[in-house]
């Protein structure tokens, strides 16, 4: 056991840190929806062209087949040069192409992989409808088999990025008559088939970054179908571990770098001397260095034995409860000058909003805490 | 970089538990053998990390953390520290130096047997050697013997101010062992106790509590590894690290204890029920080293 980077890993740290410096672009990323995706594209290819995208992606599809571990330090040294939210990439980079490269086919990979990694495809998420959020199994937009083709009706909800997207990660019940967990498939939609309607959404931070999806007689080939006609729920809950466990890393080492640029901010303000401040950032410090040292664990731990261990959802629920109050104190520290807020504002004050997301998407606090108690301490299913 | 553990250490683990679980069960820690303390130091622990077995922090941590689940005597934490740091052999009690100097007061923790006592005077770790025959009494933690000693005598300081850091480490070892113990007679028993015709368990009210007793101990133990490596490789921010798991060790003890007294209910309270004992050796730990908040915050001179 030890903590110490070998000499390759230290090396890697100095190119990618080298690189960073040289290259992060000075604007931040636009507000305005249209603009975002544009400025998200082209880093997203600036990043690929120079060996950054698919760090532990296989070579065979675009990355460059290096270790987990590398791919850490590459987050570690992103979120210390301030580099831009991976933004629209998120679906495609964090799940949507992991569960492609353990489900899909060797063509849907072929043509898939590469063009998530080089920002060519936009991908969404598919999951929830307004009558299943926390109870994904009960979905209800279906897919009729008709020959050689999916005709999709129904509805899907608080789909990030719908409107920019390419393709969508859509999970459907294409077996009718169908119950919960059976008769459900993960297929890959294209959001520019007709038939598809986006209704946008504004956040209260101001964002319009996701959308409610309509489809009326929809018609997808059957071979987009991933990892088998039926098996949806399974392919589902792989695009979950992805999405709750390596999806939340750059998150995880995002937040030692804020506490940091928090602890600064309170030292020069001089708040540092009130002692509830004090009190409170010397708490967040000491727990951001545990989420660290978690993260560490558990990425030796998927070196190892190829998968994170069972502690893996103790840190999304841990991460995402103390982002919030990191993001709180953020506030706490600027004081009245939050009440200048406006839609269309980039700062502290829309963090902290859009940041009430961190316990609601992907699997509310409440449902991370079914689950480490069900699946950790052994107690009975309450569902 | 690695920070699971190599086959080594879960032998070690392995063995470290199935001696505690027959030999110092939780459930008999008010009531110990005389004999205990000998068979402890002859398992070896005491005298890990010096230079005879030369063991690491990290693997010491572990083993602590083991030790402290079965609420084990607190003096091992000194025994273990002045084995590393002075030339005493033999058992060494834990000393409680109030830090209000004018109070004047010393409290002893395991002092049948012991010739010295080792504690923090101010920052560092200092020894003194004790009258014979001072025996303890349980106070507030029934597994820990205690007598007061007045006046106090005097204290030499050890040398190396990693004494300090390895005194910290192992406290928070034992908090976090005492969390685990804590966590998980909480989910035993809610997963049994039935109410409503169903496993309390099932509550989510309770699942809730049960589910965060978990988070804090997760936490707590990356922490401790964390900071044990970082002590093993004489890293920069060793204190830091060590100040964080000792900090985050201690709320876990006591809020894990807390949180096991409400699962259990009516039964929780009592003096026969074990979940008290818990609670009452978090609080004894949460004196022992505690973390300073300008180590924390990177301010201390
Ligand atoms: C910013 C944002 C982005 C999102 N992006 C996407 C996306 O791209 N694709 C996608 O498919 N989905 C997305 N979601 C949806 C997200 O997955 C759901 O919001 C989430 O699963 C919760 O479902 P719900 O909103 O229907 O809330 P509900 O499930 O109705 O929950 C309401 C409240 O009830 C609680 N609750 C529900 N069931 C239980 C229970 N069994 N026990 C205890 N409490 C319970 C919840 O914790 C919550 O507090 C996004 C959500 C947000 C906020």
């Amino acid at each position: 056991m030890d903590i110490q980077f070998s000499s390759e890993e230290q090396r890697f740290r100095e190119e990618c840190r080298d690189w960073l410096n040289a290259n992060v672009p000075a604007e931040r990323r636009p507000m305005d929806a249209e603009a975002a995706i544009g400025f998200d594209k082209v880093w997203q290819r600036r990043l690929f062209d120079a060996g950054w995208a698919g760090i532990n992606w296989p070579r065979d599809y675009g990355g460059r087949g290096l270790s987990i571990v590398q791919q850490v330090i590459w987050l570690e040294e992103y979120a210390r040069a301030h580099a831009p939210w991976i933004g629209a990439n998120f679906v495609g980079v964090n799940h949507g192409g992991p569960t492609l490269i353990l489900n899909a086919s060797e063509a849907q990979k072929t043509y898939h992989l590469p063009r998530i990694l080089r920002g060519d495809s936009i991908w969404c998420q598919g999951f929830s409808e307004p009558g299943a959020g926390s109870d994904l199994a009960g979905i209800r937009t279906r897919g009729k088999i008709e020959g050689d083709e999916l005709v999709i009706n129904g509805t899907k909800i608080w789909t990030s990025f719908a409107h920019v997207a390419d393709w969508q990660e859509l999970v459907l019940r294409t077996e009718e008559g169908s119950q919960r967990h059976k008769g459900l498939s993960w297929v890959i939609c294209p959001m520019r088939a007709p038939g598809i309607e986006i209704r946008p959404i504004r956040k209260m931070s101001g964002q319009v970054e996701f959308a409610q999806v309509f489809y009326d007689d929809v018609r997808i080939p059957l071979e987009n179908v991933v990892g088998g006609l039926g098996n949806g729920w399974k392919v589902a809950m792989s695009t979950l571990s992805f999405e709750r466990g390596t999806g939340f890393i750059a998150d995880q080492v995002k937040q030692s770098q804020e506490i940091e640029d928090l602890l600064a901010r309170a030292r020069s303000s001089g708040a540092l001397r009130d002692d509830r401040i004090a009190e409170q950032l010397a708490q967040m410090r000491v727990e951001v260095a545990a989420l660290r040292a978690m993260t560490y664990r558990n990425i030796s731990e998927v070196v190892r034995t190829g998968q994170p261990g069972p502690e893996a959802s103790v840190i999304r629920l841990f991460t995402s409860e103390l982002g919030q109050r990191l993001e709180r104190m953020a506030l706490l520290l600027a004081g009245e000058e939050i009440l200048d807020f406006r839609y269309g504002d980039d700062d502290l004050v829309a963090d902290y909003l859009r940041g009430f997301a961190a316990t609601i998407a992907g699997g509310t606090a409440q449902i991370q805490r079914d689950i480490i108690g069900e699946r950790l301490l052994g107690l009975p299913k309450s569902r | 970089m690695d920070l699971t553990l190599d086959s080594e250490q879960e032998a070690l683990l392995a063995v470290t538990a199935d001696w505690c679980r027959d030999n110092m069960p939780l459930d008999q820690a008010r009531d110990r053998p005389a004999a205990l303390w000998t068979e402890l130091e002859a398992m070896g622990w005491t005298a890990m990390t010096t230079p005879a077995l030369g063991l690491s922090h990290a693997t010491e941590a572990l083993v602590f953390a083991e030790l402290g689940r079965h609420l084990a005597p607190v003096g091992l934490i000194a025994t273990a520290v002045a084995a590393r740091w002075s030339d005493h052999s033999g058992k060494t009690a834990l000393a409680l130096l109030d830090p209000y100097p004018e109070a004047g007061r010393l409290r002893i923790y395991d002092p049948d047997g012991a010739g010295n006592a080792l504690g923090l005077v101010g920052h560092m770790v200092a020894m003194a050697v004790l009258p014979a025959d001072l025996g303890g009494v349980a106070m507030l933690d029934p597994s820990a013997p205690l007598a007061h000693l007045e006046p106090v005598p005097p204290f030499e300081p050890l040398g190396d101010p990693r004494s300090a850091l390895h005194l910290q480490l192992l406290a928070a070892a034992f908090a976090l062992g005492c969390a685990d113990a804590a966590r998980d007679m909480a989910a035993d028993y809610a997963r049994v106790r039935e109410q409503f015709d169903r496993p309390i368990g099932w509550f989510q009210a309770l699942k809730h509590i049960c589910s965060d007793t978990a988070v804090r101990c997760a936490v707590a133990r990356s922490q401790l590894l964390y900071a044990g490596c970082a002590l093993d490789a004489d890293d920069a921010d060793a204190a830091f690290h060590v100040a964080a798991a000792r900090q985050l060790a201690d709320q876990a003890a006591i809020e894990n204890a807390r949180a096991n007294i409400q699962v259990h209910g009516g039964i929780g309270m009592t003096d026969e029920a074990y979940p008290h004992l818990c609670l009452k050796r978090a609080h004894l730990l949460s004196f022992v080293a505690p973390a300073r908040r300008e180590v924390i915050l990177g301010e201390a001179a």
